[in-house]
């Protein structure tokens, strides 16, 4: 019997990894090796990418948004943590999980109407008696850090939630010590509550790490592909504005091959840094 | 005094910046093009129109695009939930097959879209799956990309069910496969329905393959996304507030769980300052 069952489990995982594997992980590779193998020189898409200046400010960008982006909503996922469970409101529950649940493309063509300069928040500012800006100027850096701040809009619920979860794992009677012994509320901040809350924190930092450098439609949306480019935006430009499917798959490589380094090397940092930790008294 | 004045202040804005925006696209949707585009914007609606919100539904083109996006949602997901469902339950039982699922979740989690995209773009050109009336390929596609999501759903449900289910139905006489599907797959039924309510979100949110493999035949991101740049606001106004009535399921879904992280002021300290107050 436990034979049959094996069999059953065997064809069980094969079928969808068959599936996730055709339909993921062989274009990938695939993707990263036809380039190599261009007719006259080889390599020559990787060449011409790397020689690209666009593709200097492709990788710049998709350095810069996700540190902004990552930084804006980790204190913003943070605040927000803080304050929902010492407000109870309903409402206030359902208004700040709004970003994430809508459709990142709702979101995004919300955030046009409201960044373009004949937009809301322009509408605003010069009903506050302010001078309109012009947020999503092509190549400024006032565009890369509405970029971010969109991006940050977006996911900061689910940070939010993720924080919320490490905070409601901190053991009560840690808190009613520490009281005891007289400590002040930015002691218990800075000695129960971040320690404690490291492992949630690096966890939601790694996730949304990944997530981050693979940032495409808001930069496409807000910025278009040339004005602000990422990589990802980058290498669409190439496959559908140039038609040229070599240099557009050599650079989604290179973004593929970026994240995977970059990830590796924050989970081996995460890693190092717990087993640091698990050796203090 | 100072304090909740403060935290009433916070509150309002909170609410108002999550709804604030819903609010403009509600009514961009009901107004004429005219007032979308007047400079300072108009706040208030003066004239309303159902026009945009009519055209969704009555103009051929756009009707096709929403029963393309319901379909390929749909295909997507019961796809997804199968093939979740086969895994998760084999990853639940076997050491080994949880190892090879979870290794591949988390290779193919780290793949950017556009690295995937490109490439299986131009496969399914050859095998003329690319931008088919249909979106048969695009649905399959969704299948493929929303399987990790289905199987970690699907695995939780499985993991709870006791093992000594299945061997009862076994001594039975039931073979594996017909013990899987009159023991098991009755029991996590709930969780099957949270996975296909899920994946076919998904579906119907993702934006970034569709736009590059359903190139004429949109589906209704990349039409939302058109619509936008072109500056077409009432018809893509309209087209979005269409697109959030899934959505909706959404809040519903998340609102349990804030509803838990809310235990928290149960504690004293720095995480509930508003509970010390009281005390």
């Amino acid at each position: 019997m436990s034979r049959s069952a094996a069999r059953l489990r065997l064809v069980f995982t094969a079928v969808p990894l068959l599936l996730m594997g055709l339909v993921l992980l062989v274009p990938a590779l695939a993707g990263l090796l036809i380039p190599l193998t261009g007719r006259g020189h080889a390599f020559r898409a990787y060449r011409a990418v790397l020689a690209d200046p666009m593709f200097g400010a492709a990788l710049r960008n998709n350095l810069l948004i996700p540190l902004l982006s990552l930084g804006i909503e980790f204190a913003g996922g943070f605040a927000l943590a803080l304050f929902v469970t010492w407000r109870r409101s309903p409402l206030v529950e359902i208004a700040v999980v709004v970003p994430f649940a809508l459709p990142e493309i709702v979101l995004l063509a919300l955030a046009r109407f409201i960044f373009l300069p004949r937009g809301y928040l322009n509408g605003a500012l010069l009903a506050a008696g302010g001078v309109p800006v012009d947020w999503l100027r092509p190549g400024s850096w006032l565009a890369l850090l509405t970029v971010s701040v969109v991006d940050a809009w977006h996911v900061t619920p689910v940070v939010m939630l993720i924080l919320a979860a490490g905070l409601r794992s901190i053991p009560a009677e840690l808190y009613e010590a520490a009281l005891l012994d007289g400590a002040g509320r930015l002691s218990l901040f800075r000695h129960i509550t971040l320690p404690l809350m490291a492992p949630a924190l690096a966890s939601a930092l790694l996730l949304r790490g990944f997530d981050a450098m693979r940032i495409f439609s808001t930069v496409l949306v807000l910025a278009g592909a040339e004005g602000t480019p990422v990589l990802s935006t980058y290498a669409y430009q190439l496959w559908s504005d140039q038609l040229a499917p070599g240099r557009a798959m050599a650079a989604a490589s290179l973004l593929g091959l970026l994240v995977t380094v970059l990830g590796l090397a924050g989970l081996g940092l995460g890693r190092r840094l717990s087993r640091q930790r698990g050796s203090l008294p | 005094m100072v304090r909740r004045v403060l935290a009433r202040l916070l509150s309002g804005s909170l609410v108002l910046a999550g709804f604030g925006p819903l609010y403009l696209l509600a009514k961009q949707a009901i107004t004429p093009e005219l007032e979308s585009f007047a400079w300072p914007p108009f706040w208030l609606p003066h004239r309303l129109t159902a026009a945009h919100l009519r055209a969704v539904f009555a103009l051929s083109e756009l009707r096709s695009v929403l029963a393309r996006s319901l379909a390929v949602a749909a295909l997507s997901a019961v796809l997804a939930t199968a093939l979740g469902a086969m895994l998760g339950y084999a990853m639940a039982r076997g050491r080994r097959e949880r190892a090879a699922g979870l290794g591949l979740i988390s290779v193919t989690r780290l793949l950017p879209m556009i690295a995937v995209a490109i490439p299986l773009a131009l496969a399914l050109i050859v095998l003329g799956l690319y931008d088919t009336q249909s979106g048969i390929g695009l649905a399959l596609v969704h299948g493929a990309v929303a399987l990790p999501t289905a199987v970690l759903t699907s695995f939780s449900g499985f993991a709870g069910l006791p093992v000594e289910l299945e061997e009862a139905a076994w001594l039975d006489g039931a073979g594996p496969l017909r013990a899987f599907f009159s023991v098991v797959l009755p029991a996590v039924r709930p969780f099957l329905a949270a996975t296909f309510i899920l994946t076919f979100l998904l579906s119907w949110d993702e934006f970034g393959f569709a736009l590059l493999i359903q190139v004429t035949h949109r589906t209704l991101p990349p039409l939302l996304y058109y619509y936008t740049v072109f500056g077409d606001v009432g018809p893509a106004s309209a087209l979005a507030l269409v697109m959030l009535l899934p959505a909706i399921a959404v809040v519903v879904m998340l609102r349990p769980m804030l509803g838990q992280t809310t235990a928290l002021s149960a504690l004293p300290g720095g995480v509930a300052p508003g509970e010390r107050r009281d005390a």
